[in-house]
């Protein structure tokens, strides 16, 4: 075994993940007291990393002066979230909507207005609209939480998560420079290292799920992992997302598909529309092109000013348009933005000490039910759900770090975490990492094993799971850039392997969740959450029914 | 994104080392040579093609030239394979 420098840490409260949910906790919980020891770990550089900082810019706007939070919560749980949704935590997502706004701003976010000083609101579907903000977003909010003391540490990869007496005990990672392995002690922990896409979509790659494994290898519980399959139209040729372009397929016979699925405006893209082009493409009626001159053209964003993004924007669409041409021929990508870590209302996991926020736990907090993680279909709620639990979980994680000392480390749970953290690096021989995510890529990719289901086909995914599985422990590392893809890979065989199972589970559709052999919303017997944990080594699966009785907007039984 | 052919093309004698390029990176193709106080493209095959090193690449070193036919979209009709 080689050796390796070692450090040990320690913090009043670790956030792992420096993107815009551990940023804007890390603000929140100064705010609230601070004099907190704050410590982000970043396995990147924290205010250039996540999905706020990389494309779309744009927040979920509601104007209270024509709609209530409570007509949105109803128009949402009958259309989106289709009963799975925790309505009393949507109610105060919405309700706080204006307050985050400006809480945005107070921390150094530039948010385009109107020449009259009001934000410039786009429309996006009967209840919904969106606002612009620049994409240094991030960047100016690291500077806001330097400002207030909170610590730093980049290009530091947290691998496992620490436990004592069955309470968050810190951390174990290393750098992926030179291998420095490190242990954090700390009170509080907050996970805040994004979704599960599994290396698909350009853009979205920063969520690779390695804190939803290391909080499942903890013990903690997952909730709703079968909403981890969103998908979007692109372009064929240069994989251009075109948001909202599912309101102009036409198939080759020169027929507006887009009726066969939608009689009147949605707030977004739907398994519906993804369901419709598979089916078109299996009777010989593509390749589906989008015709949008009906909308006007490309873009739907030229009347904000972010001048930080602007040259970004114009280089992508330079490539991509030399790449496309007149050419307007889409298909589906798969995303996924699995965000399974089961919270409460304080985004506490159901380990005590561990919070779960932004896009790690946007289906596990139940907030927006049957439905993906940010978009969600509702563009804009990514960055907001993330300032949103970041602000929710600030009050329970400073209280519990004001109030409890820092807990013993338990020596030989980190030697065992060292162990198999740097285990692929001492392999003689063994496959690569690609190796294994090639076959979950197979898996996940195909819309018709991951969005429009059927048992016939999940089981073929599963069988591409189960091949990398069998890879991955035999996964050989060269160097530490390939060591984190190692623990990436796992990361993606676990979540996927929570994803099919689940999909095989929920005998039914509903909502963003679509089966093909049970085309039925079946209320009677599936108002219930899926829940997965670890069980020793085994995944257990059970369910949990959900309380609609107490709140407000009911389903049909 | 895996098994990808962008390319990233620098040209390293206007380099000033401000090291937004490396800061940018959000996958780990851009290392840094401490001794040059320059950057290293050490993992292009990882690279996402978000061009964001070029765009804050004041001094216009750096080049993104993405190859999309290098990028899978997985879905089981031969013309997406």
């Amino acid at each position: 075994m080689d050796t390796y420098e070692r450090e040990n840490l320690s913090a009043d409260v670790l956030i792992i993940g420096g993107g815009i949910a551990g940023l804007a906790a890390a603000i929140s919980v100064k705010e609230i007291n601070p004099d907190l020891d704050i410590l982000i770990v970043e396995k990147q550089t924290a205010g250039y990393s996540g999905k706020a900082c990389r494309g779309g810019g744009v927040l979920q706007y509601f104007d209270f002066q024509k709609i209530k939070p409570e007509q949105f919560v109803e128009y949402h749980v009958h259309n989106i979230g289709c009963y799975l949704g925790d309505q009393d935590l949507l109610f105060k997502y919405v309700s706080m909507n204006n307050h985050m706004l400006d809480k945005l701003v107070e921390w150094g976010a530039k948010l385009p207005k109107r020449a009259d000083g009001s934000y410039a609101v786009i429309p996006t579907g009967p209840m919904t609209a969106m606002i612009g903000v620049d994409l240094d977003i991030t960047i100016k909010l690291r500077r806001t939480a330097e400002k207030m003391g909170v610590r730093f540490l980049d290009k530091v990869a947290v691998s496992d998560l620490l436990t004592t007496d069955n309470r968050i005990a810190g951390a174990t990672g290393y750098s992926i420079l030179d291998g420095t392995f490190y242990t954090f002690n700390a009170k509080s922990v907050i996970l805040a290292t994004g979704s599960q896409n599994y290396r698909i979509g350009p853009m979205w790659g920063s969520g690779r799920g390695d804190g939803i494994a290391a909080a499942y290898r903890a013990g903690a519980k997952m909730r709703n992992p079968e909403f981890g399959n969103f998908a979007q139209l692109v372009r064929v040729k240069s994989h251009r997302e075109v948001v909202f372009g599912e309101n102009y397929m036409y198939n080759k016979l020169g027929e507006h598909i887009t009726k066969n699925f939608r009689s009147g405006p949605e707030p977004d893209i739907s398994s519906t529309a993804i369901a419709e082009w598979f089916m078109q493409m299996s009777m010989a009626k593509g390749p589906i092109v989008l015709k949008l001159e009906e909308r006007g053209g490309n873009s739907i964003y030229t009347i904000w000013d972010r001048p930080y993004m602007a040259p970004f924007w114009e280089l992508n669409n330079q490539w991509a348009d030399k790449a496309d041409g007149d050419d307007w021929e889409v298909c589906p990508l798969f995303i996924g933005e699995q965000s399974p870590v089961k919270v409460g209302h304080d985004m506490q996991t159901t380990i005590p000490g561990l919070y779960a926020i932004g896009d790690t736990s946007y289906c596990g907090s139940a907030l927006a039910g049957a439905v993906p993680a940010p978009p969600g279909r509702n563009r804009g709620s990514g960055i907001l759900n993330a300032v949103f639990s970041g602000m929710m979980c600030a009050q329970s994680a400073a209280d519990n770090a004001s109030n409890t000392s820092l807990p013993p480390v338990d020596k030989n749970q980190v030697e065992e975490c060292f162990t198999s953290a740097f285990a692929p690096l001492w392999r003689d021989s063994g496959c690569g990492a690609k190796d294994v995510i090639r076959y979950i890529q197979k898996a996940v990719g195909p819309m018709e094993r991951s969005v429009y289901m059927s048992d016939h086909r999940i089981a073929t995914a599963m069988k591409y799971v189960e091949k990398a599985k069998e890879l991955s422990v035999s996964m050989k590392a060269n160097d530490f850039h390939d060591l984190l893809a190692c623990h990436e890979a796992n990361a993606m065989v676990l979540s996927a392997e929570m994803q099919f199972r689940a999909a095989e589970m929920r005998t039914e559709s509903r909502g963003w969740f679509l089966r093909e052999d049970y085309p039925e919303m079946d209320n009677k017997n599936w108002l219930k959450w899926i829940i997965v944990r670890k069980d020793g080594d085994t995944m257990k699966l059970g369910t949990e029914d959900v309380p609609y009785e107490k709140w407000p907007v009911k389903p049909q039984i | 994104m895996i098994d990808t052919k962008h390319r990233i093309v620098f040209n390293s004698e206007n380099c000033v080392g401000c090291q937004l390029c490396y800061k940018a990176c959000f996958v780990d193709v851009i290392r840094w040579d401490e001794e040059k106080k320059q950057p290293i493209f050490k993992y292009v095959e990882d690279c996402e093609h978000c061009f964001w090193c070029e765009v804050l690449c004041k001094k216009n070193c750096i080049k993104v030239i993405p190859d999309f036919e290098s990028e899978r979209l997985l879905q089981t009709f031969d013309r997406y394979l």
